[in-house]
């Protein structure tokens, strides 16, 4: 089996799957045919051990396997965990993953891990430190590097660049690819008043190399004007999101598209249903183009 | 990326994994001056949506525990959040705080019900075997030159318990159910070939020497001359409690 991941449907296909979980292993292995790829968190590996970790390896060579990591906190002003890094290049390895990704964020201090993903401010000066991280990220781990956008609660008063305008220099100056979570985009936009289809806009095309999707609810506070909404893993894409999908589509060819999934775990025909919603969006923007190039061939 | 980042980076999570971002209450405990500017309510709801998270984690091993602390929970997790903050991701990380905590809470004010204590450990146990139980079947692994076939360890990652409760019944999920019963009871925390889910296994107190003893390859010839020893081996090998050198 090849690293390039795509699906069966063709070259410019992305391969379409869901975020390996144990809670449904059984389930999720014996249903393999209706996924052309499987999203395996790393850290998974890396500290879960004994039988989960003999679980996950046994899938290699059964279905493509990508690597996604939550451990990495990259955004914290401390130098890398190499040790960590190492690890996770023999993960990755060991996965033959394609590509290997982490959030732009950063989840612990020294003496604190609060294991939640954290926003850093948006500087110029932050930026700098990042790219260096990626930098050696890439050295140590032998498969592209994608760097994801995360939700975020609140912000840093001193943030000077747009979420697009962050992620791009980094990425500009590393060559490392986007892992574009488009739920966090939709709620980062509701929740902070911003235009989703203004950020896509302004994301160079072809940088979006995987893709999140996923479903959450909304919590009501007092002081809210109106409720939040959290990126919980827990319900069906809502529609804008699989409308800001096709956006993405338009101008990306994402190797991947993961539905990622954390609670309500035994609701499995939602996941079914909702890996289903994804491909009739990737077949629908697949028929336009193809119409599109038909009328662009057309002697008239 | 200058130092002052990495100071503001502890500041916040100081203050989001505090009982006052938490909980509320005393609003004199302000977020650090070096988070000015960031909305105090906003910091307020991450602290909560993180603090749900760790406790999903710990809930998830302990859901008999808890379930018994009873209308003890919420102070006791407000103790917990103040003595332990949390210092690493995992889940199994966050159980060994949260049971080291109540150990050091139960010092001095003893757990109701008594036998709470080893209901913990259990939980605990389980967990710990889901996460260390070895991955190959027995004898898979190549053992050093001197180990012969026939040779038997403990397997990896099985928990061994000394109770005062009869605490198995718990685990068992029987209907019907009463307290346990006082009574010394040696149990055995072991993920059997084959299966996802770790068992709890009342062993007899001999056995339960047996296979505290057994760290390394041993030749069970050395454990004296039992009709039935070969008999009781293969019993433990089939429920994941030794492996047998093949």
């Amino acid at each position: 089996m090849s690293r390039g991941i795509r699906s069966d449907a063709g070259a410019s296909s992305p391969a379409i799957g869901i975020g390996y979980r144990a809670a449904i292993g059984d389930w999720t292995r014996d249903h393999l045919d209706r996924f052309d790829v499987l999203e395996i968190t790393v850290d998974h590996c890396i500290y879960n051990g004994g039988s989960q970790r003999s679980a996950i390896f046994d899938l290699v060579d059964r279905i493509p396997l990508t690597a996604h990591g939550v451990a990495l906190s990259i955004g914290t002003d401390v130098p890398l965990d190499l040790a960590y890094l190492d690890q996770v290049a023999a993960v990755v390895e060991r996965l033959k993953a394609p590509a290997y990704s982490e959030h732009l964020a950063f989840t612990r201090a020294p003496g604190r891990d609060l294991a939640n993903l954290l926003p850093l401010p948006k500087t110029a000066a932050v930026a700098e430190s990042i790219i260096a991280k990626v930098r050696t990220v890439q050295s140590r781990v032998q498969v592209p590097f994608l760097l994801e956008n995360i939700t975020y609660v609140f912000e840093w008063p001193d943030s000077k660049m747009s979420d697009a305008e962050f992620l791009n220099l980094i990425c500009r100056e590393t060559g490392a690819g986007l892992l574009l979570d488009i739920e966090n985009l939709f709620l980062n936009s509701r929740n902070h008043g911003f235009d989703p289809w203004e950020f896509l806009d302004a994301l160079p095309a072809g940088l979006v190399q995987e893709v999140h999707m996923a479903g959450g609810v909304s919590v009501s506070e007092d002081f809210l004007e109106r409720p939040m909404l959290a990126d919980t893993h827990s319900h069906p894409i809502p529609a804008e999101t699989l409308d800001l999908l096709e956006r993405v589509l338009a101008r990306h060819t994402p190797s991947a598209i993961i539905l990622e999934r954390d609670d309500r775990l035994d609701a499995v025909e939602e996941i079914l249903d909702d890996v289903a919603r994804i491909r009739t969006r990737v077949e629908k923007v697949q028929t336009e183009q193809s119409y599109g190039e038909a009328s662009a061939g057309s002697p008239n | 990326m200058a130092k002052r980042l990495l100071d503001r980076q502890i500041r916040l999570l100081e203050y989001l994994t505090s009982g006052a971002a938490i909980f509320g209450g005393n609003p004199a405990t302000m977020p650090d001056r070096t988070l000015h500017g960031i909305d105090r309510r906003l910091l307020d709801l991450e602290a909560r949506f993180s603090y749900a998270k760790r406790m999903e984690k710990i809930a998830a091993v302990y859901p008999k525990t808890i379930a018994m602390l009873g209308r003890n929970q919420t102070a006791i997790f407000e103790d917990f959040v103040a003595a332990c903050p949390p210092s690493d991701l995992s889940r199994l990380a966050n159980a060994r705080q949260f049971y080291d905590f109540l150990l050091t809470r139960w010092q001095s004010k003893p757990p109701r019900p008594r036998y709470l204590r080893e209901v913990a450990a259990c939980e605990l146990a389980c967990a710990e075997v889901r996460v260390t139980a070895q991955e190959d079947g027995p004898g898979g692994l190549p053992g050093p030159s001197a180990v012969r076939r026939g040779d038997i360890r403990r397997r990896a990652g099985v928990v061994l318990l000394r109770c005062s409760y009869d605490i198995k019944a718990i685990f068992e999920e029987r209907p019907g159910r009463g307290s346990p019963a006082r009574r010394s009871t040696s149990l055995a925390v072991a993920m059997p070939p084959g299966t996802h889910d770790p068992c709890v296994f009342e062993v007899e107190p001999a056995v339960f020497d047996l296979l505290g003893a057994l760290d390394e390859w041993t030749d069970p010839i050395g454990l004296g001359i039992a009709p039935e020893l070969d008999d009781l081996i293969r019993e433990l090998a089939d429920h994941g409690l030794v492996e047998v050198r093949g």
